[in-house]
């Protein structure tokens, strides 16, 4: 059992800068956590903070049942691998996985089937002998993971562990990650900027921003469920369509959404949520994912501008007055002409369309205000 | 691409440069010279300094079995204490040396600034400026506190840690900024302490420094004159090579063939050492010049 359990975590760091405010998580045993948010958001003072490279400003931390707060990294029982690599380079690569398990006086032949086992698991037996200096980024990697790996660690931890690599490298090496997972079987917290990373790799992701978790949740959920607009702008590829100047209207009992003065009856659980919060009509931002939008038939027009042809699917960037709406649209599900110059009908399901507050940015069926942080700043747009 | 010089202009260099290589060597090659011949009669060294007449083989051992056997000077004695002196300054200046320079380096607060700044000025301040203050300091905790620090090794391996600490945390500080502070982190987290970190990931990545700096104290501690002369002194017990050597040295008298012959012994270690580091010598003397 290795759960973490983290409660108004807090960092403010010396020069008075607030990098993270009250974060509450609770990991499961084994469970794969992914923190992910734009740069600057406090995710790798989060991890830092789990792992003890910084001191904790407030809240409290337990790792497998025990306050933390004031516990010195080595005593932690955790792993962790750098952005950087971090490897010692006056050391082979052998001596580098040994490093830990030497310090804690584990005997020497433990230590040497325990290397070559994670070597062999990681395909770096043959550079064994080599200093980092002579391998590749990729081996690199490899190497940093192994080192953490052999310890067999209560929560492993990892800081944008692919940013340094190519394209290629790092699709591949997600790819080794969520094999490695299954072998390793340990608890995980994983830092990225990269919302493909977390949706592939996570249990469950908490997505921050400003130092404030703005929501917790399964992949799925995130998708499908944003709380806010910044959720929902950043979580999905390519990024959420929004539809600034709409409203909500409320006539004989029933909601409906006027995107571009056209109307769409909401669906029964939109009704059903709406109701129950007693929601008023407002102004509101809709935003409709690309890849829910249908083209040839409705009553929203656009222009393309671009079209891409990707082969299963077409993207598509078209113009809608002031708004760009980008499409993705299967290619077996297109029979209109979507040629750039061209204009075309496009429609949506009421049932997807995400309905956010215009004051607050708030999802008016999935924001939770028992759940959500009252404090966190309003995200009125999303902006990368 | 390397161009090529022309051969007029390379000639002219190479002979002035030949000439200033033996206008340095010439004390070298006098020492050289003498070691083989007596110090007096028509060819001795006190007549005919230069010539290689009366120079012999046989002359050369005469001249090292007294000098050895001297009891004045008792070659062994000063050789050892030079040699520990030596040794301890070198490895406290190192080790001490890396943990004030990595320690300056990572704690960026105004009192650590202050103390590198501290370091960097006395390198400033001419050694001869603040010896004669020193020595009757060093005079004055021996009287009233009773610490012993003239005439004793630990005194002057003291004083050599603090005039050799200047110039070691200033090069080893430069060092420390290229280690990836990212790799203390990574070994605080598999497991070292805060000495462990220091001596299994900090040391060892600061060698090639630490190799300038040791040969650079080493050939001036194994060197220097002016400071145990005055801390040692001529009559007591303790005393280095350089100083032992003025016990051939009298008011009216200098045996200059025992002297020579002692310098030459004095220098041999250094030599030997120049001969198998010279690789490192060269690049860290270039290193030391560009940071
Ligand atoms: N050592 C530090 N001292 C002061 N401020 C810091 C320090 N490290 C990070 N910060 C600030 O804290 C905020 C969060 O940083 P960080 O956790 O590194 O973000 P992320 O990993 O999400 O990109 C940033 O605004 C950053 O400028
Ligand atoms: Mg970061």
């Amino acid at each position: 059992m290795s759960e973490v359990i983290i409660k108004g975590l807090k960092k403010v760091y010396d020069n008075k800068v607030t990098a993270v405010h009250d974060v509450n998580l609770h990991i499961a045993d084994k469970e794969f956590i992914v923190l992910v948010g734009p740069s600057g958001c406090g995710k790798s003072t989060t991890l830092r903070m789990v792992a003890g490279l910084e001191d904790i400003s407030g809240g409290e931390l337990y790792i497998d049942g025990k306050l933390c707060n004031n516990v010195a990294p080595k005593d932690r029982d955790i792993a962790m691998v750098f952005q950087s690599y971090a490897l010692y380079p006056h050391m082979s690569v052998y001596e580098n996985l040994a490093f830990a398990l030497k310090l804690r006086k584990v005997p020497k032949d433990e230590i040497d089937k325990k290397v070559r086992e994670v070597a062999e698991i990681l395909g770096i037996t043959q550079y064994l002998e080599r200093k980092p200096k002579a391998l590749s980024g990729g081996q690199r990697q490899r190497v940093a993971i192994g080192r953490a790996m052999v310890r067999d660690p209560k929560v492993f931890l990892m800081d944008e562990p692919l940013s340094n690599l190519d394209a290629k490298l790092r699709n591949q090496m997600r790819a080794e990650i969520i094999k490695l997972r299954a072998r390793i079987n340990t608890t995980f917290m994983y830092v990225t900027h990269d919302q493909t990373e977390a949706m592939t790799l996570a249990d469950r992701i908490v997505i921050m921003k400003d130092g404030y978790v703005n929501q917790i949740g399964t992949p799925q959920d995130l998708f499908n469920k944003p709380v806010n607009l910044f959720v929902a702008g950043f979580i999905g590829m390519p990024v959420m369509n929004f539809f600034d100047g709409c409203k909500l209207l409320l006539e004989d009992g029933k909601y409906y959404a006027e995107i571009r003065g056209v109307k769409f009856e909401l669906d029964e659980f939109q009704q059903k949520a709406l109701k129950q919060n007693g929601q008023q009509p407002c102004n509101i931002i809709a935003g409709i994912r690309p890849q829910h939008v249908t083209v040839g038939e409705g009553q929203l027009s656009a222009t393309i501008e671009v079209s891409e042809m990707m082969g299963s699917e077409y993207n598509i960037h078209a113009r809608s007055g002031d708004d760009e709406v980008v499409m993705v649209i299967p290619t077996v599900d297109l029979h209109t002409d979507v040629s750039m110059g061209k204009t075309v009908q496009f429609n949506t399901k009421p049932a997807l369309i995400q309905l956010f507050d215009k004051e607050s940015g708030n999802n008016l069926i999935w924001y939770d205000k028992e759940s959500a942080d009252a404090d966190a700043p309003v995200c009125k747009v999303y902006q990368f | 691409m390397k161009t090529k010089m022309k051969t007029g202009p390379f000639i002219i260099i190479m002979v002035i440069a030949i000439i200033i290589a033996i206008y340095t060597l010439m004390p070298f090659i006098l020492v050289v010279v003498n070691v083989f011949k007596s110090a007096k009669g028509e060819f001795g060294i006190a007549n005919d300094p230069v010539g290689l007449k009366g120079a012999s083989f046989a002359q050369l051992g005469d001249n090292l079995s007294r000098v050895i056997n001297n009891s004045n000077f008792s070659f062994w004695s000063a050789f050892g204490t030079s040699a520990l002196i030596t040794i301890i300054c070198l490895v406290l200046l190192a080790v001490f040396g890396g943990m004030a320079a990595w320690v300056i380096c990572r704690n960026k607060t105004k009192w650590s600034t202050a103390i590198y700044m501290v370091f960097i000025a006395s390198m400033i301040i001419p050694f001869q400026v603040v010896m004669l203050p020193l020595i009757s300091t060093f005079r004055d905790v021996g009287n009233f506190v009773g610490l012993k620090l003239l005439q004793s090794i630990p005194g002057i391996v003291f004083a050599y840690l603090g005039f050799g600490g200047a110039m070691t945390v200033f090069i080893l500080t430069g060092m420390v900024k290229t280690v990836p502070y990212d790799l203390e982190e990574a070994a605080s987290i598999d497991g070292c302490s805060y000495e462990g970190i220091y001596f299994r990931i900090i040391f060892p990545l600061l060698k090639p420094s630490i190799v300038t700096v040791t040969i650079l104290n080493g050939m001036w501690i194994w060197n220097d004159y002016l400071l145990p002369s005055l801390m040692l002194g001529q009559n007591g017990k303790v005393k280095t090579l350089p100083v032992a050597v003025q016990a051939f040295v009298g008011s009216y008298v200098k045996q200059w063939d025992l002297i020579l012959t002692a310098a030459l012994l004095a220098m041999i270690p250094m030599i030997i050492i120049f001969l198998i580091a010279q690789k490192q010598i060269m690049s860290g003397m270039v290193e030391g010049a560009v940071k």
